[in-house]
């Protein structure tokens, strides 16, 4: 549409006019499109997002107010908001969003500071610079199942790898630490396994960021007699603001949405104790049949993630506007 | 001020809009069971499917598709019997699944703690009504698998095959911390629990479920429910019942039991520790042999009956059903599908491969094919089943929740049974 009253389509019709008894191809571009037009190109697109999301996004939701029957001709039992007042009386539903919470707070500010300064070494023109690009995105690429299977070896209580370290090698305690064996110390082995499986992905960005930020800023600051932390924070930290902000809530809401690990390392016990959101969903439909209850959980997640998120978009950008 | 309005108008319409949706059909709790005979011998043809769990590396799969399957097609001329394997931590989902969409297969091979949820689900036909050569069957099979089979005064299958779980002991490790001879009884157990010293242990437990405390709890004396199963309160927290599950807490504080019973992925595997001299005994099923034979060639495992209490030795039962579907479009090819499963050739292929026989008349059988067979044949003889009950899943989380709690010491063994019992009452009352 904006194409009409461009200068320069005016100059081409200007130059060549239409023939008046033969409409040309280019004709659309004279006139606003059918109303359809743009739905018929997002159609396929729509239709797959139908189909894979929408659809069951509302059958979910259709299932939480309902003691779901999983044998199809069998009648399920509404329950309207039932399930979700179960849900919110449930205190192993909100140890495992408290397990959730803890996992978020132990990986995405470390992950988000050990990719910021990996990115900024790796930045810079070094020997082999694309070699640890590649080593440090392997782990992103490898299996869930595999390196879970691994880390749970590696914070064996007996015989364990981490155990050995800390108590043969460095000498910092004088017995095996049962990590897997206690709630918290299982949560760290498994936030452990979170930092290192998601620091090459933030890598990435931020290094995408990172050439993104003009280098006549830096020779400005060197100017002005700037150090390299100077250069960072004024410099380099502002340019890449809202590539951090991004991250950040990917990685939040990745950190609300913890399955794989938690569900092999320690398949949420001792006693219930490491359960998170997603595996205890998972039990709550699949082993116990309960569906209903699964959907309206995740529904309530759904919710407190979004509020999550919002939250931290309206911090970020009335910062943001409070700069400008 | 609108807009905020609008949002909870939206989400008010929609929710009872999907209330309205229909979303049953009959408005049965469950399809009414078939009334067909399917008499044994009669005319078969067409196609069946069959899901398992046998595992591809020792030899069950080979022994289904190159031995057992292709006989029993060559007994009935045009046949064809479809075989899925399903990995066994899988097939319970996949089941759910299947029974959602629609697709479930004619025959399954199940584990014996599903059939009760599968037959509440509505998804089994009643073998005991609908197979009029139902009672030969399950006269000839140990009482303890064929107890699987029930719910609601049927069977929904017959034991495919069976297990149990007997005391596994090294004798070297016993003799090297100067223990005479290996506890026999849980006061043994109890009086010689602090010999081995430090790093070292009598005796380790893999778990605090339903399979893994029910052998000790039995043996005492205790139950876990009344034998109806609609009751736990007054059978879980019964001073029988504390007084095992104590015995087992006492132990694990005084550093006698190693940190497995929590269920603990960090401690050493107990067959493992078994081998390396780490615990001298186990309780474990018949696969530990082929495992411990592969992992450790030079390590003699040897047997004894679970130990005893003031109840005798009583083990837990465990192993597999064949159950039939409802879904099934050809039940009588799928019926002698099931008498060809449990014929001696079929049993006696399946023995040969690590899978013993639930029928009683095969026990020699059996004893002949390996050697460590024979102690589990005589458990099996005593060997009780977890309660059947469709609830099953939901009674044993609870269970082994409550229970680790009181290995954490949070809370008192009479405690953790008390709230166990109470969670446990209003489940199994669902029936």
């Amino acid at each position: 549409m904006s194409v009409s009253t461009s200068p320069k389509t005016r100059k081409v019709r200007a130059t060549v006019p239409p023939r008046p008894n033969k409409p040309r191809r280019g004709g659309a571009s004279r006139r606003a499109p059918h109303w359809w037009v743009p739905w018929a190109f997002a159609a396929p697109g729509l239709a797959l997002f139908g189909l894979t999301t929408g659809y069951p996004l509302v059958r979910s939701l259709q299932i939480s107010f309902y003691q779901w029957s999983v044998l199809p001709g069998t009648a399920s039992q509404f329950v309207g908001l039932g399930n979700y007042v179960r849900a919110l009386g449930d205190s192993q539903f909100w140890n495992s969003v408290e397990n959730a919470g803890a996992y978020l707070l132990m990986t995405v500010p470390a992950t988000i500071a050990i990719a910021l300064a990996f990115a900024t070494l790796l930045h810079r023109p070094m020997p082999g610079r694309t070699l640890f690009r590649v080593i440090y995105y392997i782990p992103v690429v490898t299996s869930w199942v595999v390196v879970s299977l691994l880390f749970r070896y590696l914070f064996t209580t007996d015989n364990g790898a981490v155990n050995w370290f800390i108590q043969d090698i460095v000498h910092v305690v004088n017995g095996p630490v049962p990590w897997l064996e206690q709630r918290w110390t299982a949560m760290a082995a498994v936030s452990l396994l979170g930092i290192w499986k998601n620091l090459g992905w933030c890598i990435v960005v931020f290094l995408a960021a990172l050439a993104g930020v003009q280098q006549d800023l830096y020779e400005a600051a060197e100017i002005d007699g700037a150090n390299a932390w100077h250069k960072f924070v004024y410099v380099t930290f502002p340019g890449i603001r809202g590539t951090v902000v991004f991250v950040t809530i990917v990685q939040i809401i990745g950190a609300f949405n913890v399955f794989p690990s938690i569900l092999l390392m320690t398949n949420g016990g001792p006693a219930g104790s490491t359960e998170v959101p997603l595996t205890y969903m998972y039990k709550q439909a699949f082993s116990f049949l309960d569906f209903g209850y699964a959907a309206a959980m995740s529904f309530v997640l759904a919710i407190i993630i979004s509020a999550v998120s919002y939250l931290q978009y309206r911090f970020t950008r009335e910062k943001k506007e409070a700069r400008s | 001020m609108k807009r905020s309005l609008a949002l909870p108008a939206i989400a008010l319409v929609a929710v009872a809009g999907l209330a309205a949706c229909d979303v049953g059909g009959t408005g049965a709790s469950q399809p009414a069971p078939s009334s067909q005979q399917l008499a044994t011998g009669a005319q078969v043809s067409g196609e069946i499917t069959f899901w398992h769990a046998y595992s591809a590396g020792g030899g069950e799969i080979d022994a289904l598709e190159k031995t057992i399957i292709p006989a029993f097609e060559k007994l009935h001329p045009g046949v064809k019997v479809h075989d899925v394997q399903v990995p066994s931590d899988q097939m319970h989902q996949k089941l759910i699944t299947a029974t959602a969409a629609g697709s479930l297969p004619d025959v399954v091979r199940a584990d014996i703690v599903t059939v009760p949820e599968l037959a509440k689900l509505g998804v089994l036909a009643p073998l005991s009504d609908d197979m009029p050569d139902f009672q030969d069957w399950a006269g000839k099979m140990y009482p303890g698998p064929l107890a699987t089979n029930k719910y609601k005064d049927k069977f929904w299958g017959l034991p495919l095959d069976t297990n149990t779980k007997v005391v596994i002991y090294n004798q070297d490790a016993l003799t090297a911390q100067g223990i005479s001879s290996v506890p026999k009884t849980l006061d043994d157990l109890k009086a010689d629990a602090a010999k081995p010293g430090a790093g070292k242990y009598l005796f380790a437990e893999g778990g605090s479920g339903g399979w893994n405390l029910l052998p000790f709890i039995w043996s005492n004396g205790g139950e876990m429910t009344n034998p109806e199963v609609t009751k736990a309160t007054g059978y879980l927290n019964s001073p029988k019942t504390v007084e095992a599950v104590q015995m087992l807490v006492d132990m694990y504080n005084a550093k006698q039991l190693p940190s497995n019973v929590l269920g603990a992925p960090g401690a050493v595997q107990t067959s493992d520790g078994l081998a390396k001299g780490m615990y001298d005994t186990i309780v474990d099923g018949p696969w530990t042999f082929p495992n411990l034979t592969k992992a450790y060639p030079n390590f003699k495992p040897a047997t004894e009956p679970m130990f005893s209490g003031s109840a005798g030795s009583i083990s837990v039962v465990g192993g597999e059903d064949i159950v039939m579907t409802q879904q099934s479009k050809n039940k009588a090819l799928a019926a002698e599908f099931i008498r060809y499963m449990l014929s001696p050739e079929a049993q006696q292929a399946m023995g040969k491969v690590g899978q013993l026989s639930a029928e009683s008349a095969l026990a020699a059988d059996m004893a002949s094919y390996a050697p460590y067979y024979a102690p589990y044949l005589d458990q099996l003889k005593t060997a009780r089943p977890r309660p059947a009950t469709p609830q099953w899943a939901k009674v044993d989380d609870i269970f082994t929740k409550q229970v680790q709690q009181a290995f954490q010491g949070k809370q008192t063994v009479q405690q953790a049974l008390d709230n166990a019992a109470a969670q446990i009452d209003p489940l199994l009352a669902q029936g």
